[in-house]
């Protein structure tokens, strides 16, 4: 087991800064997601990793020994990439056992680890088969299996599902995760989906503008997210960027897309976003404003039933530019049938604005 | 993106990397010093120096003498509607080759391209038999409608030098196309069609800017070979016309005027210069076009059965027309095949041309033994294969052993400058070249004893850019990743080039070989230029004889060349695909 750490490290691509002293730790054996938009500079920070590329500056430390500049062949890691690639011209079996003859291990280990890594990740009958042969899932599963069979220090995916089949993606990251877990690998996932990373990970790094943002557990950063871009990022429903903030006689007035929320209380800090929990929001038809509550007009775009008590209600909001709430409300509190294109009020207390 | 990347210099295996890299710059440079920039250099020299005279007087002289403007204006007017008529006739077949699926189709298209590897004396060897004067076409002619003049007259006119340049570069027009029309996105033209645009207009707005850029560069590149023309046009044009390259021959062999020669050179070389940055140009416009887009052009098979009769007159218009393109590519090959047999006086066997050619005597009409001509062809193109071969792996190697990291990833300036250091080979003529080489290296010892080691140097140099382009081709197909993945599993580099890069592109190494070897076996111009009668190949013989009265022979020799270069060209279609570019 390793731990690795990363100090500052940076890098430019043309004069722009795609990682700009970045520093990150990943625990021994922990899944660590970095989940970030595409071109955020995660790729780059695995090639680094990887030793791929050599960084500008920056160190990177496999427990204490410095390996910046040493080439990927002496590091002792497991590079799955993004597209599918297998050798093209040589068998599963033959891709599996690339890396163990690289090393020069005698034929009974290489055909000891073959079977033992094929058995792990369950691709046993696959292995007389060319690339050309089998699934894109399955390619995945074969490249997954060829970066473990050299049982790596570190392994590190870069956006692994992205090129198959939805069908595919959940069953082969649970497999990911066990195989994982199994062998007790750190392990460095890339994707820019929080999905993928709400499935999998042990914790979190929020990563843009060249640096890791916020690290975490998952259901940490969704409760204290450090801004509005981590927010989003993370795909948390109903949040909104702050547009500006004014002070006023009964406390503070926040303008968002959705409107203005006045709160009865004065900012100690700087805010850069809000979330309403979708299960915050009343549904009322009266249009007296009740104090101390915000109200928002709208129209109901849409109407899904998440469980047998729970509707889920799109509403487009009005005098806004398709800026939609999404709302959880009980089937029972209803007090009469909501109809799509009909228009709505939305009440909320203004307690129940998170702010961050 | 990233694949090979400046490491510390502390790691053997980048000491060994640079070390090999060096030494390859420097083989590599070394060679085209010796055998292309101090050439070229010379040809400056000779141009610009006069030992008696005002080099300024002589210059205007030469550039206002009537028959070098004369020739000059001949050679682009022959270029270009030599140019234009292979569009005429190779957009539409190309088109119908992109949209018509049907049987033996990929060997069609694979076959119509033998014209272009064919050695240019067996292409005049065809059009003589079957465009001459007493040819088959003529014959056919004169005996139907009765009359006394030939239908076509290919001496000494324009248009024997037109057809002879449309045949041999129809292909190409028609293989660059190809794709072009199957990368077009109909997907544009559906809409555009629900739209309510009109066909014209679908062509005009949609079609015509998708596929211009492959259009231009493949009419670039026709114009670039026909301009450079040297055998067609010494046998049919001279001495009526000449081409530049023809005048330079002549300078250089005829009057000996090698400030003349010299400077018209020059001339080719800034004109080629030119025409191929053009084509550099509009070819990278049209894979920038074309990158990244799936083929969605809907193909079209033949139908007869229940179909309205306009879609029937169309399909047979189609068939006709593909049919005439074969047949005006395939007659002059299988002519010269036939008339080989054929005897040209009563008592001569059928196999007359062979026998002789197989007697091992020195024959009277070549003033020399067939057989050794056939083993100097051979053994030059086997030498200059496996230098050419050794040469375009090391320019590829070069370029692709990008050692830099990231922060400077922008083209190298090693690599750019073997680039630009590449594309003045290409755009030399062979006559170009030759000159260059006999007027630098002629009354050396070498020289005089052994020519053929400048023969083979000009087919190395020529064929370079065509192999390289082929090898490169397959080293592109590789994904970075792959060897990315391969080093981070422990392999070395010498791992990954021998169980990942060799396996991917021995096959591009061996058609970038036979693609070479097919040049070398049929150059004709800088062989034509540098041989003397000590020391000839094939293709020379051919020449020498082919005005005798005895055509068997030289027909018998270009048909052991057309097998050769077929041989060539069937295991080509086998491997891989050749590269019509350069």
């Amino acid at each position: 087991m390793v731990k690795v750490s990363i100090k500052e490290l940076s890098m430019r691509y043309e004069k722009k800064y795609i990682l700009e002293d970045l520093v990150l730790d990943i625990h021994n054996g922990e899944l660590l997601v970095i989940l970030g938009e595409s071109g955020c500079g995660k790729s780059t920070l695995l090639k680094i990793i990887a030793g791929i590329i050599e960084p500008e500056k920056g160190t990177i430390f496999f427990n204490d020994a410095d390996i910046t500049h040493q080439t990927p062949q002496k590091r002792n890691i497991g590079y799955v990439p993004q597209a599918q690639v297998l050798f093209p011209h040589m068998s599963v079996e033959q891709n599996i056992k690339f890396g163990l003859e690289a090393r020069k291990l005698p034929k009974d280990d290489v055909a000891a680890k073959l079977k033992w890594i094929a058995d792990l990740i369950q691709i046993e009958d696959l292995l007389g088969r060319y690339p050309r042969e089998i699934s894109g899932g399955q390619k995945q599963r074969v490249a997954l299996a060829r970066s473990m069979a050299i049982e790596p220090d570190v392994l590190l995916l870069d956006e692994p599902l992205s090129s198959i089949d939805a069908s595919g993606r959940e069953s082969l990251a649970l497999s990911i995760r066990r195989i994982q877990k199994q062998t007790e690998t750190t392990a460095i996932y890339v994707t820019h989906s929080s999905e993928e990373a709400r499935l999998i990970s042990d914790r979190v790094a929020i990563m843009y503008d060249g640096k890791i943002q916020q690290i975490g557990k998952i259901i940490d950063i969704d409760l204290h997210p450090m801004n509005y871009l981590v927010a989003k990022i993370m795909g948390t429903s109903n949040v909104w960027p702050v547009l500006y903030v004014n002070e006023n006689n009964q406390g503070t007035n926040i303008s968002v897309p959705i409107g203005d929320v006045q709160l009865q209380r004065k900012l100690n800090k700087k805010i850069t976003g809000i979330r309403i929990n979708p299960s915050s929001f009343v549904i009322t038809d009266s249009s007296v404003k009740p104090d101390k509550k915000i109200v928002f007009q709208g129209i109901v775009k849409s109407i899904m039933e998440s469980d047998e008590k729970t509707l889920r209600v799109i509403v487009d909001v009005k005098d806004t530019d398709s800026e939609y709430i999404k709302v959880d409300c009980m089937k029972d509190d209803l007090k009469k049938e909501l109809k799509a294109n009909t228009e709505l009020t939305l009440v909320v207390d203004s307690k129940e604005v998170v702010l961050f | 993106m990233f694949a090979n990347i400046r490491r510390k210099a502390s790691s053997k295996d980048a000491i060994l990397n640079r070390f090999i890299i060096a030494l390859a710059i420097v083989l590599l440079l070394s060679f085209l010093l010796a055998f292309f920039y101090i050439p070229i250099i010379r040809i400056f020299e000779y141009s610009f120096s006069s030992e008696t005279e005002n080099i300024g007087l002589i210059l205007k002289e030469i550039i206002t003498d009537k028959v070098n403007l004369y020739a000059l204006g001949f050679t682009f007017l022959q270029a270009f509607a030599s140019t234009i008529i292979c569009l005429i006739l190779g957009l539409p077949a190309g088109y119908f080759l992109a949209k018509y699926d049907f049987k033996g189709k990929k060997l069609l298209i694979n076959l119509l391209t033998v014209p272009f590897v064919l050695p240019p004396i067996v292409v005049l060897a065809g059009f003589l038999v079957t465009y001459g004067n007493s040819g088959w076409v003529n014959t056919i002619w004169q005996s139907v409608t009765n009359s006394t003049t030939p239908l076509i007259s290919i001496f000494g006119t324009i248009e024997g030098v037109v057809l002879a340049h449309v045949f041999y570069n129809i292909s190409v027009i028609i293989r660059l196309t190809i794709p072009a029309w199957e990368s077009v996105d109909y997907d544009q033209v559906e809409v555009s069609r629900t739209l309510g645009a009109s066909k014209y207009r679908i062509f005009r707005k949609i079609i015509r800017p998708q596929i211009m850029n492959s259009v231009i560069a493949a009419s670039l590149l026709v114009f670039i070979y026909t301009f450079n023309s040297f055998a067609i046009v010494l046998k049919l044009a001279n001495p009526t016309y000449k081409t530049i390259e023809v005048l330079i021959y002549r300078s250089v062999q005829v009057s000996h005027d090698y400030t003349q020669a010299s400077f018209l050179a020059l001339l080719q070389l800034i004109l080629n210069s030119i025409v191929i940055i053009l084509y550099i140009f509009f070819d990278r416009k049209s894979r920038q076009i074309a990158e990244g887009k799936e083929s969605n052009l809907k193909t079209d098979r033949f139908q007869f059965r229940n179909q309205e009769w306009r879609k029937i007159v169309r399909n047979l218009g189609v068939i006709f027309f593909l049919m005439l393109i074969g047949l005006f590519t395939f007659l002059p090959i299988l002519a010269v095949i036939i008339r080989s047999f054929i005897p040209d006086k009563a008592g001569n066997s059928v196999f007359y041309g062979y026998q002789e050619f197989f007697s091992n005597k020195v024959v009277s009409v070549l003033n020399a033994n067939p057989l050794t001509l056939l083993g100097n062809t051979l053994w030059i193109a086997t030498i200059s294969t496996l230098i050419t071969l050794i040469l375009s792996l090391l320019i590829v190697f070069i370029l692709r052993s990008r050692y830099q990291s990231i922060r400077r990833y922008k083209t190298s300036k090693t690599e750019s400058l073997i680039s630009y250091l590449i594309i003045l080979p290409m755009a030399t003529s062979s006559i170009t070249l030759a000159t260059g080489v006999y007027l630098q290296y002629r009354g050396s010892a070498i020289f005089d004893s052994a020519v053929w080691v400048f023969i083979i140097v000009s087919h190395v140099i020529i064929s370079v850019p065509f192999a390289t382009r082929t090898i490169l081709a397959a080293y592109n197909r590789i994904d970075v990743e792959l060897m990315n993945v391969a080093s981070t599993l422990g392999a070395s580099r010498s791992r990954v080039f021998r169980k990942i890069v060799f396996p991917m592109i021995y096959k591009g190494i061996i058609v970038g070989g036979l693609f070479s070897f097919a040049i070398s076996l049929g150059e004709f111009g800088a062989t034509y230029f540098l041989a003397r009668d000590e020391f000839k190949t094939l293709s020379i013989g051919i020449y020498d004889s082919i005005s005798s009265q005895t055509l068997q022979i030289p027909l018998a020799m270009a048909s052991l060349l057309i097998i050769i270069t077929l041989l060539c060209f069937y295991a080509i279609h086998k491997l891989g695909e050749i590269e019509l570019k350069v």
